[in-house]
């Protein structure tokens, strides 16, 4: 269904006969917006251990910082001679032999901060270290394009930062029924019902009325075109395969949606890091490996680019509790079949030239990735949405 | 005093106000409004839970584990804190003083996990809250919490750490583009030395730099309060914080003129009783411009509707979750410049869970809430929780007390005070179907109109 049909289709149903004037408006999406693109961003909150992910097993400093922790070299699946996945991560290695993955190491920004809110919000809005943003990156991309809000789809109950505009901020859609649900309660219905033009010109108010507007459309639509998919792929069992689950159910019933967003939790290994770690990991390989073959069967592997991402990485040397404290620079994953360089795609991680805490030092601003992402995949104004220019990087 | 006006004012330093209340108020004049608002906020009632718990952790030996239990418990004692929080908005005594701390508690924001800390910056809070503005910044400037939160106990003569002079001039007292960044390091300078211990002020002099230092054109030997005394002589302080102060009691669109009346009078000697009073007796206040045309926050949300229908959670950490959903958790600012308010409380997901928000608790419904997880917890936790979600919102509502505040009441006097009467069409339309003979339904029905995300 065309949107334009979808739209009066909708409004017919809900018993609003006047599509209002700032929906319409939606219909002026620049041309190039429509395209098939998809990105999937995956967070991995409180702070991925890098060096035990993507492990530079033929560094011996890396053996020396962390006598208790480290992944013993003949466990390692060998990448490029250099770095190596530990074992949990073979669905990993999987993809990364396919050509499918892109690693990129020491990634970060200026003046690292080590508190988990603060470097979730700096990475989220697309911040300076030293300032407070309140809309987040994907969110600018909504409001600079004009988009409706199931264009950016948080696959959870509660909207994250990255996704909230000024004006216009994304869904969050962990249930597409329950959501549905919602947005069509009876009252609710009758308030929309109810509203006209002359509500939506006062300034706050109008703002509310406009966002009840939104997320009665965006849930129908969502909702109507999502119920008739259901994908026959086995997920792990678990929150993030869930959350995986619903994203490909997604984006294989042809959402036109352009931006998802999973998250994962459970990262912040301070302690007995061995077993959780591993457990972590084995989470997040099997749930992507599954994920890619599920839209691969689909045919919409080739339209979607995955970013794995988590606020900081850690410290190189270990602590006294075998587990390892926040740090600054990590590396992130880009997934994908379109890649101009798979594999590794910059240095190694540099673990004899740390900065005064010990930590890694960042080489790739994470805005450079993200401007790569919103410019060549995305073919947005990278400048109009980060608010200042970063030079690109060539993985697509 | 007019109804209208009545109303209006209790909108923004309260939560709203009730029929009863209204006629009664409504015999006094503007000006005993405000005396009677001012008078009944002189007394200050701390903000404390009951911490011996924590006590016994503390006198256990050092370590690991007696780290995370630490943390734990300050966690759990934060929850608590949270809730008597509410509890102390929903039956306030001290209303405009209560307002006036939520106001500066996202002001001079700060948190952290440490429940002792937490109470002593609150108190410090709710003791200058109407008092006069150079004490309050110069305690919170030496307030341990806020040492910590913004690292001026790293902040050492030979390794300067400008954090806390950079938001004390961007955040607290001026705001951006009124100082230079050489004025931030020369600050950050005066400042050194400035530390604590857990909950005591303790100046270092032996990592204090006592030299000679350049800011805002003076030079001197300056410390910390010669800093916030030069700060305080800029005019443009004083035109800040009565922009921040217009923006969040008037109207979210500053009028220059008006705040320039207030800047005027503030500056005068920082005390901040008088500008309140100043602003809730001009005649621009009561504007109808100005009425009506704020975005609640949740807390104003939650404690109104706890006005009309008086409900509690039969579970501390549901309510918690709420918070969370809707986007402001009491204690737990996303950073230091706090939360943006008015259009960024409202998305297509909160938007559907504040309008469903009355009649779920009238009618003790479940509602689908996105638990929190802290960073620490590890996944099975984290899948856990995210797995036992559902149907999370369970309450109690005194349906007595509710009746006893129906009384001689009827239906216009509640849309009155609900919704105010400046209604469009189409909302007096939809109104009209609503059933008036019963107040309960009648109520809830009002709670759950866009009109009633307004104050």
């Amino acid at each position: 269904m065309k949107r334009r049909d979808f739209l009066i289709n909708s409004s017919l149903a809900s018993g609003m006969l006047f599509v209002p004037s700032f929906v319409r408006a939606f219909e002026n999406i620049p041309k190039k917006l429509i395209g098939h693109k998809k990105l999937v961003v995956i967070q991995l909150s409180g702070g991925n251990d890098g060096l035990n992910t993507v492990v530079p097993y033929r560094n011996d400093l890396y053996y020396k910082n962390r006598p208790n922790i480290s992944i013993p070299k003949s466990e390692i699946l060998n990448l490029n001679g250099e770095l190596g996945l530990p074992p949990s991560m073979s669905s990993f290695k999987n993809l990364y032999d396919q050509g499918y993955v892109s690693i990129i190491n020491n990634v970060g920004y200026p003046n690292p901060v080590r508190s988990h809110f603060r470097s979730a919000d700096i990475w989220q809005t697309a911040s300076d270290a030293n300032e407070y943003k309140s809309s987040g990156w994907l969110g600018n991309y909504l409001d600079a394009y004009n988009q409706e809000a199931h264009m950016a789809i948080d696959v959870d109950n509660k909207l994250s930062l990255a996704l909230k505009g000024k004006d216009i901020s994304g869904i969050a859609a962990f249930d597409p029924k329950l959501l549905y649900r919602n947005a069509n309660d009876p009252f609710f219905k009758k308030v929309i019902d109810h509203h006209m033009d002359e509500h939506l010109s006062e300034e706050n108010l109008g703002y509310l009325y406009k966002q009840m507007i939104q997320a009665e459309s965006s849930a129908s639509y969502i909702f109507n075109k999502s119920k008739t998919y259901q994908s026959k792929a086995d997920y792990p069992k678990n929150a993030f395969g869930k959350q995986l689950n619903t994203t490909a159910s997604f984006i294989n019933s042809h959402l036109e949606t352009k931006v998802y967003y999973v998250s994962m939790g459970g990262f912040d290994t301070h302690f007995a890091e061995i077993n959780r770690h591993k457990r972590l990991m084995n989470i997040l390989s099997e749930g992507l490996e599954v994920f890619v073959n599920d839209l691969k069967q689909n045919d919409t592997f080739k339209d979607t680019l995955i970013m794995v991402f988590s606020e900081f990485g850690r410290r190189v040397e270990e602590n006294g509790s075998n587990g390892t404290d926040h740090g600054a620079a990590n590396n992130l994953f880009l997934i994908t079949e379109n890649l101009k360089k798979p594999g590794i795609y910059n240095n190694h991680p540099n673990l004899a030239d740390l900065d005064s805490n010990g930590d890694l030092k960042y080489e790739i601003d994470f805005r450079q990735v993200y401007a790569t992402v919103l410019e060549k995949w995305l073919e947005a104004d990278p400048k109009k949405i980060l608010g200042q220019n970063f030079d690109h990087l060539t993985f697509i | 005093m007019n109804k209208k006006h009545l109303i209006h004012l209790y909108n923004r330093v309260g939560f709203g106000i009730l029929p009863k209340d209204l006629d009664e108020l409504s015999r006094f004049s503007l000006d005993e409004n405000i005396q009677h608002l001012l008078k009944k906020s002189k007394p200050i009632t701390p903000l404390v839970v009951n911490t011996s718990t924590l006590q016994e952790i503390i006198a256990l030996k050092n370590t690991d584990e007696k780290k995370r239990m630490l943390q734990k418990e300050n966690r759990r004692l934060l929850a608590d804190l949270n809730s008597e929080w509410y509890h102390q908005l929903n039956h306030s005594t001290e209303l405009l003083r209560d307002k006036m701390t939520l106001f500066w508690a996202n002001h001079f924001v700060c948190a952290e996990n440490d429940i002792l800390q937490t109470q002593q910056y609150l108190l410090v809070l709710k003791k200058n809250a109407l008092g006069n503005f150079r004490d309050f910044v110069l305690e919170i400037s030496k307030n341990p919490m806020m040492n910590k939160y913004l690292n001026n106990k790293q902040n050492k003569k030979e390794h300067p750490n400008e954090n806390y002079a950079r938001e004390l001039m961007e955040l607290f007292t001026l705001g951006n583009g009124h100082y230079t960044e050489k004025d931030i390091k020369e600050s950050a300078r005066a400042f050194t030395g400035w530390s604590s211990n857990k909950t005591k002020f303790v100046f270092r002099k032996n990592i204090h730099d006592f030299g000679t230092k350049t800011f805002l054109g003076k030079t001197g030997k300056f410390d910390g309060t010669d800093i916030i005394d030069i700060i305080l002589e800029q005019p443009q302080c004083a035109l800040f914080i009565s922009e921040k102060i217009y923006k969040e009691f008037v109207n979210p669109t500053p009028n220059a003129k008006h705040i320039t009346q207030m800047a005027k009078v503030f500056r005068k000697n920082y005390n901040i009783s008088e500008l309140m009073e100043f602003v809730l007796t001009a005649d621009w206040f009561y504007e109808d411009k100005n009425i009506n045309v704020k975005i609640k926050s949740p807390v104003e949300l939650l404690v109104g509707i706890q006005k009309v229908i008086p409900y509690t959670f039969k579970k501390d950490r549901y309510f918690q979750y709420l918070q969370f959903n809707l986007g402001q958790k009491l204690l737990y600012p996303p950073n230091v410049a706090g939360w943006p308010g008015n259009k960024q409380w409202i998305d297509a997901n909160t938007i559907m869970l504040r309008l469903k928000l009355a009649s779920t608790i009238a009618q003790q419904k479940e509602i689908e809430l996105e638990p929190e997880v802290a960073f620490e917890d590890d996944f099975e936790t984290f899948n856990k929780r995210k797995k036992n979600k559902n149907k999370l919102l369970f309450t109690t509502v005194d349906w007595k007390e509710f009746n006893q505040q129906i009384k001689n009441t009827n239906a216009s006097d509640w849309q009155e005070v609900l919704i105010g009467s400046n209604l469009n069409q189409n909302t007096l339309d939809l109104i009209k179907k609503i059933n008036t003979n019963n107040i309960k339904e009648f109520c809830i029905a009002l709670m759950s109109l866009p009109e009633y995300q307004m104050c």
